[in-house]
């Protein structure tokens, strides 16, 4: 069953280079097992009003090396909780960037995009076409499509509906 | 063109023997190693994938390390369904919570073998990578899909070749060259690479040092740190691991790097290193923030909680006294280290001092138990990790150093040159 990748529509929350996994989601609330209690904390020390304002849909923007540090998958779950539609980094740290599409939670790679776009401004973002639009200005900033396999993992939900999909169970 | 060791080490899992950098490469695991990210978020994940039994109960390792004992009833939970876990799959490897961290007691258990694919649910799995594996850290979801596979894709990595000559001087540590290396890199210089050691200073260390170096390389982003078998490596698994059959993996001499760093520390001299807040690769020399008054002083964990680290932290403190209003921690990285630092005197050394020895677990250094710092609060530290709010409250600040400098830091009430004292 695949899904159809439409684009995302929300407000831009903008942040620097190397927010790591502590700034996303403290360790301190890894045992936590519930996580609608676990998304309260997100984005706690970079920006503590995060968790109140956040809206459906909602876009992270970030500087280079979102999601560095720890392995834990609680990171990009606690930023879907949150409602959070994408993600637009100008790089990804490496078990972040797996960890984002196999929880659904879409990446885009756009060189300089922190720069570029302002704090509460509203944009669209096109998984596809691999773009971003902010919408007051018309500007449209170009980044690599989604690879081939991310992308598939995307439409299918996430990689346990891959897994399903993949090993017949439905 | 020939082939990293990176390459060669996934090759050998592939079912084409194929691994070129850049290629996406389905691979056979060998060993699965799940901590509480199994009880708190992979039990969740396999219960939606309908899964029914583990793809082979051997070749799965599980560990109650970061909140051990319990801290609170959450952890207490996650422990517990765990060992229920462990019992129903019939999983021969459990690592209860008396037993230690897992990156020290797998090697200590002789579960890692060289030539071998490792993961862990952790990030610093790459500490395997000084035992010649390829070994990596992923989270829930990947390892649910490999407890019920077996098998998982990787990207295979390109590699930074790091070659390092020379002897390291009294008082400096494996852990102040890796903070150096990795604050010339940055925290994204090897992300998504492999950094793969060589030189006589790699080829001469004890495996605890290398295991420190392997352990840090991932706060630069690197995904595998693998080294070559050296002399130690050998003698190690003779003694842990007699049983275990296995042969050394070489790079090919004409392999493809995208990067070779040299550091020749004969003719340029390393000298203890300070990881300043919020980034390990904020290294600089102990003398640029000696003098900085600390709260706490911990040694422990997987970076640095080892018998070696103990020594020379005892070296030190030897017959003599922390600072008045200092606390000193130190936790020893499995139980079996512990019971080593018991018969060489070492914990009395550290009770004598002042200091507070407690079981063998994560604790401080995830900010769970047993070290959580307070608003305001400054600690020196062994590990890995000074992210704000890595250790308790976010207004609190870690400096990571050497087990050598942190004891000597305890000694004076604030940073201080392992050298000096």
């Amino acid at each position: 069953m695949t899904k159809e990748l439409k684009p995302v529509t929300g407000r831009a929350w903008v942040f620097g280079n190397d927010v790591n996994t502590d700034q996303i989601i403290q360790g301190q609330y890894l045992t936590l097992l519930d996580y609608a209690e676990m998304a309260k904390h997100t984005f706690e020390i970079p920006r503590p009003v995060f968790k109140s304002k956040v809206k459906k849909n909602d876009i992270v923007i970030a500087g280079r090396n979102f999601g560095g540090g720890s392995s834990r998958e609680e990171a990009p779950k606690v930023l879907l909780q949150s409602g959070i539609g994408c993600v637009v980094a100008e790089s990804f740290a490496r078990i972040f960037y797996r960890n984002g599409f196999n929880v659904g939670l879409p990446l885009l790679i756009i060189p300089n995009v922190a720069k570029l776009v302002s704090d509460g401004e509203t944009v669209i973002v096109d998984l596809i076409e691999g773009t971003l639009s902010v919408r007051s200005s018309g500007d449209v900033l170009h980044g690599k499509p989604l690879p081939s396999r991310m992308l598939n993992l995307l439409k299918e939900g996430g990689a346990v509906a891959w897994y399903k999909q993949s090993s017949g169970k439905h | 063109m020939g082939y990293t060791l990176a390459e060669k080490l996934l090759a050998s899992h592939t079912n084409d023997g194929k691994a070129t950098a850049g290629d996406i490469v389905e691979a056979n695991v060998d060993l699965l190693m799940v901590h509480e990210v199994l009880g708190s978020r992979i039990l969740g994940v396999l219960e939606e994938m309908e899964f029914k039994k583990v793809w082979d109960p051997e070749r799965i390792v599980v560990v109650n390390d970061h909140w051990a004992p319990a801290s609170d009833i959450n952890s207490a939970e996650i422990h517990r369904r765990n060992r229920n876990f462990v019992k129903d799959q019939g999983i021969t490897h459990f690592y209860d919570v008396d037993c230690g961290i897992s990156h020290h007691v797998l090697p200590e258990k002789g579960l890692i073998v060289p030539g071998e694919l490792v993961i862990g649910s952790d990030s610093h799995s790459t500490t395997y990578g000084a035992f010649n594996t390829f070994s990596t850290g992923l989270a829930a979801t990947d390892s649910a899909l490999i407890l019920a596979t077996g098998s998982c894709w990787f990207r295979v990595p390109d590699s930074i070749r790091i070659d390092v000559t020379g002897e390291l001087q009294d008082m400096v540590m494996s852990k102040d060259l890796i903070l150096k290396i990795i604050s010339d890199l940055g925290p994204d210089g090897a992300n998504y690479q492999s950094m793969e050691f060589h030189g006589d200073t790699i080829d001469t260390m004890k495996v605890g040092e290398r295991m420190t170096i392997s352990n840090m390389s991932v706060e630069a982003g690197a995904k595998c740190a693998p080294m070559t078998v050296n002399g130690h490596v050998n003698k190690w698994m003779e003694t842990l691991a007699p049983s275990k059959r296995w042969k050394p993996t070489l790079p090919d001499k004409d392999a493809e790097y995208i990067d070779t760093r040299t550091y020749d520390i004969k003719s340029d001299p390393l000298g203890p290193m300070v990881a300043t807040p919020d980034s390990p690769t904020n290294g600089k020399a102990v003398r640029e923030v000696s003098g900085v008054p600390i709260d706490q002083a911990f040694i422990g964990s997987c970076t640095n909680g080892r018998i070696g680290d103990l020594e020379i932290a005892a070296k030190i403190l030897k017959g003599k006294k922390i600072r008045e209003g200092v606390r000193l921690i130190i936790t020893p990285a499995s139980k079996h280290t512990w019971m080593m630092a018991l018969e060489r005197g070492l914990l009395k050394i550290f009770m004598e001092a002042g200091g507070i020895v407690t079981n063998s677990t994560c604790g401080a250094c995830v900010g769970g138990h047993l070290g959580v710092l307070g608003a305001g609060e400054v600690c020196i530290s062994s590990t890995n990790r000074n992210f704000k709010g890595r250790m308790g409250h976010q207004d609190s600040r870690i400096y990571l150093a050497s087990p050598a400098t942190v004891a000597a830091s305890a000694l004076m009430g604030a940073i201080t040159d392992p050298r000096s004292v």
